[in-house]
């Protein structure tokens, strides 16, 4: 190597810790790796932009999709700090598995009938089950397609629906989707009549959708939980991450976004 | 001569070495996937509901694809061998495009097209005929996919022809038509029954467009591709059991395509 090079070798490897040492607190945040269904984006957003300026140096990703695809991801490997869940179901599995620590409730929600907001077809729950309508909801890994079976067997069970009804309105499904927004946007496109998905989706969808609640004995209240995983990169930090979803600050901006606490 | 040959085999098995690692990383996946097959387990996992209608399904709508994408792609690949016409560029660029865009954009355009809310879609809404999320949609996302794949291939077969053959059965006073069919098909045959095939076994791997036009239903909708991602979530060994299927059939058609080329190689001297 020639003479000059050895120099700016050496200059390099001689001015390199003591830049280092603060370069790691400003120019290299640490990273947590946040794997969140897909219902929880808008939320997850807010909240973490507010965890952000709260922890400089520390900085959030997100993998946003169904729990199930999530949850498989994890299983199979992915690295993930903080796995949050529309249900608790696919976290619960993660810590039988003894991947992640075991589920933290923070918020829930609860399930509805959308349809794009001019549509002529469906203006009552009565209507999913008459002929050529078009319904589409999560599939039965995804918890809101969970949630929906939930809800259509209740249904079915109330005198005044049916099983009758309630066959029809199963018969009238057309698309089983792997995450809830997958549903959401096939409303709002107009493709489909009807779907499932959390009231949170609606209220995400603005004026593009019209809501059609569930009468209370169907009502299907949802449950979304977190865990930071075994193997997090991040630990700590995820740990401070999980606690603020689950403070004061967070619930109010959940609440915000129509979660219930 | 003598002092080469050596160095030559050195040189040899240089590149034999470095030659195997491309198959080598291709294998690797495929082996994997198979290894992970129960041989008892796989046998109630494939004749599984959900695994059998996604199948038939499968061969159902490739083969409505495969078979209209000929229908429609033969008489194309012919004029675009033959002729240069205004706007031949153009046809020839919409022709490939498919194969160069995402699938996923393509199941976005056929919706803009043929959905409820489409250019096209709307009026056939009107006329109460629904596309979208039905089996037709299947079939015409996987047309979209695979049909360039056909055209390509019949191109190049016709383009192999000898027009002086076309020309010399014109003079003896057979029709364009007949010409067309007892001419230039047959002697382009080897290469159609390798569109044919490219096709097939295209519209068999289609996922992104089916997906976002045509949705995911069993039995309907639900495609081999998407019964796999459908059971990823839920059921790995479902998954991997419906994924050898899909294998398997994609090693169907490449040991078809080989064994009707050598037949035709040697037949065709």
């Amino acid at each position: 190597m020639r003479p000059t090079a050895w120099a700016v070798l050496s200059l390099a490897l001689l001015s390199g810790p003591a830049k280092s040492a603060a370069a790691r607190t400003e120019a290299k945040p640490t990273t947590i790796r946040v794997f969140a269904a897909a219902s929880l984006q808008e939320a997850f957003r807010a909240i973490g932009a507010r965890f952000e300026a709260a922890h400089p140096g520390t900085r959030l990703e997100f993998n946003f999709a169904g729990s199930q695809v999530l949850r498989t991801q994890i299983e199979q490997g992915a690295e993930a700090d903080l796995f949050a869940s529309a249900d608790t179901e696919h976290v619960a599995a993660l810590t039988r598995a003894g991947l992640a620590d075991p589920p933290q409730i923070f918020a829930h929600n609860r399930l509805v009938v959308v349809t794009p907001a001019n549509n002529k077809r469906v203006r009552r729950l009565t209507d999913l089950g008459r002929p050529r309508v078009r319904i589409v909801m999560a599939g039965p890994a995804v918890p809101a397609g969970r949630y929906a079976d939930q809800a259509l067997a209740a249904l079915g069970r109330d005198p005044a629906f049916g099983a009758a009804l309630e066959a029809a309105v199963r018969g009238n499904v057309v698309s089983l989707e792997s995450n809830v927004r997958a549903v959401l946007a096939k409303v709002q496109l107009g493709e489909a009549d009807a779907g499932f998905v959390y009231e949170t989706d609606a209220r995400a969808a603005g004026g593009r959708v019209r809501v059609i609640a569930l009468p209370p004995r169907a009502e299907v209240r949802t449950t979304c939980a977190a865990t930071v995983l075994r193997a997090a990169r991040a630990r700590p930090e995820a740990l401070a991450f999980l606690h603020s979803l689950l403070g004061p600050e967070a619930r109010l901006l959940l609440r915000g976004l129509a979660f219930r606490p | 001569m003598e002092d080469q040959a050596p160095r030559w085999a050195r040189a040899g098995w240089a590149l034999r070495v470095s030659s195997l690692l491309l198959p080598l990383f291709l294998a690797l996946p495929l082996v994997s996937l198979v290894l992970r097959l129960d041989p008892r387990a796989w046998l109630e996992h494939v004749a599984s509901p959900v695994a059998l209608r996604a199948f038939v399904l499968t061969l159902e709508t490739t083969a409505v694809a495969t078979v209209l994408s000929a229908a429609l792609g033969l008489p194309l690949a012919w004029l675009l061998a033959r002729h240069r016409f205004r706007g031949s560029d153009v046809v020839d660029t919409l022709v490939a495009l498919p194969v160069t865009i995402p699938p996923v954009v393509v199941g976005v355009a056929l919706l803009m097209a043929f959905g409820r809310q489409g250019l096209v879609g709307r009026a056939f809404d009107l006329l109460g005929i629904h596309v979208a999320f039905t089996s037709v949609a299947v079939v015409m996302a996987q047309m979209t996919i695979a049909s360039p794949f056909f055209v390509r291939a019949a191109r190049a077969g016709f383009e192999a022809v000898d027009p002086a053959l076309e020309h010399a059965a014109l003079t003896l006073g057979a029709s364009p038509w007949r010409v067309f069919w007892t001419v230039s098909v047959p002697l382009a045959r080897p290469a159609l029954f390798a569109g044919l095939v490219l096709c097939w076994a295209r519209a068999l791997s289609e996922f992104g467009a089916t997906m976002m036009f045509a949705g995911n239903f069993p039995g309907r909708t639900q495609t081999l591709s998407l019964a796999v991602m459908s059971a990823m979530e839920s059921d790995l060994d479902t998954a991997v059991a419906v994924a050898s299927l899909s294998l398997l059939l994609g090693l169907a058609a490449l040991l078809v395509a080989r064994g009707a080329a050598r037949r035709w190689w040697v037949a065709g001297g």
